[in-house]
């Protein structure tokens, strides 16, 4: 690297100049700047403005190339029962450990960002809905199987998943595309949590069909009462009157 | 349509239904209808299995009419009436017939409305399901308005019920159930079966379940089935028969006091 200037010394003459080294911290307090300007102080990811530009120009490229975008937007289950139980520093944890598992099972080129909240989106350039999907249900089973030990807390987490992918023929705005996501989101919560949906899942059977999880607890439950005695359920109240 | 019909007064309709079979369902249903009209009540009982019928078996009836005819031939309803006991009629729906779902949609109203002029005739009426959750299970469901669930504290009982109760509240927007455990060893058993589901059920559906009694595992009332006779009546004094005695008085009692209800909205299930 002979002759090439060193950052705080004249590009000219080579000697120590105080214009050089201004210049240099002036580049690297914009780039600080700019970095601040598109993260989230408490999980590092990038924030919701970030979300939206890059969003944008991922659809742009969608439009160009004809590759799909992929988007995967997640919100904790049960996120307020964390706080009500452990308090907001907990919590907050909580949010900084679920980044962490984010960042660390997501591609290269994704862009994990925090959308407000306990709930979270994955801008995946280039990736149609069958991976997207696949990446999903890693997230999701990280996610469930992983416990959280927070001091002597643990706890166990799930979230739910809406996933969509953009295509070059549609019309949509990037936040148009954002709630296309956020209401299969919607409906993954309302079908039972911890699980994932998408355009091609059909509500109707899904929806009324008793789900593993819901399984589970009715067999343990019941299991669990064992010999020991349990609360008596208030003597059998009076037959409620109708709506 | 509806405004057009006289507003006119209908008895409280009770459905009984339980997603598995073999859990006492129709003998449940058959004795409390009893035990309402002994109470001194006129009760109607539909048979709503209208697939594998058993109420007119469990009660060693012969049916001459049955709901099936009823709607093939256009009869008058009331001519496929038995009168098993003073205040009590059954309506026996015949066996091996077309399911609800082989019904076409203004068949299905037509029922609707037979069975409602029928209806008027009586102070309560109690539908027993058929096992399982085929369009006949879920069309009397939206018909009645008090949804009774039986379930036993076998686990496959329980999801079963499960399974009816989320079908029903979430492709029906029913958001009342009435639990009935049945054969259990102890009103303890009772309860911890009725925790089970109503946790459940709040957690998963965010829907509220009303307890409303067991009914123990009772020799009596495997004597009631094989005898052909309601168990109610001829052995009122055992476990079962006691307990479903403070039952009909508890469902009599929470529904005399109550206004009568508003038509239901009935949907229609299948196509």
């Amino acid at each position: 690297m002979k002759g090439f200037p060193r950052p705080d010394h004249c590009p000219v003459n080579g000697r120590t100049c105080p214009l050089a080294a201004e210049v240099r911290r002036l580049r690297e307090e914009c780039h600080r700047l700019l970095e601040l300007s598109r993260t989230d102080p408490l999980t590092g990811l990038y924030n919701f403005r970030h979300l939206l530009s890059e969003l944008d120009r991922e659809m742009e490229r969608t439009r160009r190339t004809g590759l799909p975008t992929g988007l995967i937007m997640l919100d904790l289950d049960h996120f307020k029962q964390v706080n009500d139980t452990h308090g907001h520093q907990f919590g907050d944890a909580v949010l900084r450990w679920v980044s962490r598992l984010l960042r660390d099972n997501i591609r290269r080129l994704d862009i994990p960002c925090r959308y407000g909240g306990e709930e979270f989106a994955l801008i995946l350039p280039g990736t149609s809905l069958p991976r997207a999907l696949k990446l999903a249900e890693r997230l999701r089973r990280a996610l469930s199987e992983t416990a959280l030990t927070q001091g002597e807390h643990t706890i166990s987490l799930t979230a739910s998943f809406g996933v969509d992918v953009y295509e070059a023929h549609e019309d949509l705005s990037a936040l148009g595309f954002l709630e296309r996501a956020d209401r299969y989101l919607l409906e993954a919560k309302a079908q039972g949590r911890n699980l994932i949906w998408h355009r091609d899942r059909q509500p109707d059977r899904a929806g009324t069909a008793v789900t593993p999880q819901e399984r589970h607890h009715l067999v343990s439950r019941m299991r669990n009462y064992g010999a020991r005695e349990t609360t008596p359920v208030a003597a059998a109240p009076p037959l409620p009157e109708q709506r | 349509m509806e405004h057009a019909r006289p507003h006119r007064w209908q008895p409280p309709r009770l459905c009984l239904s339980s997603g598995k079979g073999g859990v006492g369902k129709t003998s449940l249903a058959v004795n409390l209808a009893y035990a309402l009209a002994d109470q001194g009540l006129r009760v109607l009982l539909v048979d709503g299995d209208l697939g594998l019928a058993n109420v007119d078996v469990l009660l060693g009836l012969s049916a001459t009419a049955t709901i099936r005819e009823v709607l093939a031939h256009d009869l008058d309803p009331r001519a496929a009436l038995i009168q098993v006991a003073p205040g009590l009629a059954v309506l026996p729906a015949g066996s091996g017939v077309a399911e609800l779902a082989n019904l076409p949609p203004e068949d299905q109203r037509h029922l609707g409305r037979l069975l409602e002029g029928l209806c008027q005739d009586f102070q309560l009426v109690l539908v027993d399901t058929a096992a399982g959750l085929g369009p006949s299970v879920l069309w009397f469901n939206t018909w009645a308005q008090y949804n009774l669930v039986v379930v036993t504290p076998d686990p496959t009982s329980l999801t079963d019920a499960y399974a009816l109760i989320k079908v029903l509240c979430r492709a029906h927007r029913r958001r009342r159930f009435l639990i009935l455990p049945n054969q259990v060893d102890s009103e303890a058993e009772g309860q911890r079966t009725f925790a089970t589901l109503s946790q459940v059920a709040a957690r998963f559906l965010e829907v509220e379940l009303d307890y409303l009694g067991s009914i123990p595992a009772d020799p009596a009332v495997q004597q009631g089935v094989r005898e052909q006779v309601p168990f109610v009546q001829v052995a009122p004094k055992s476990a079962a028969g006691r307990a479903l005695t403070v039952l009909a008085a508890r469902v009599l009692n929470s529904i005399a006091t109550c206004q009568p209800p508003p038509a239901a909205d009935q949907e229609e299930v299948g196509s």
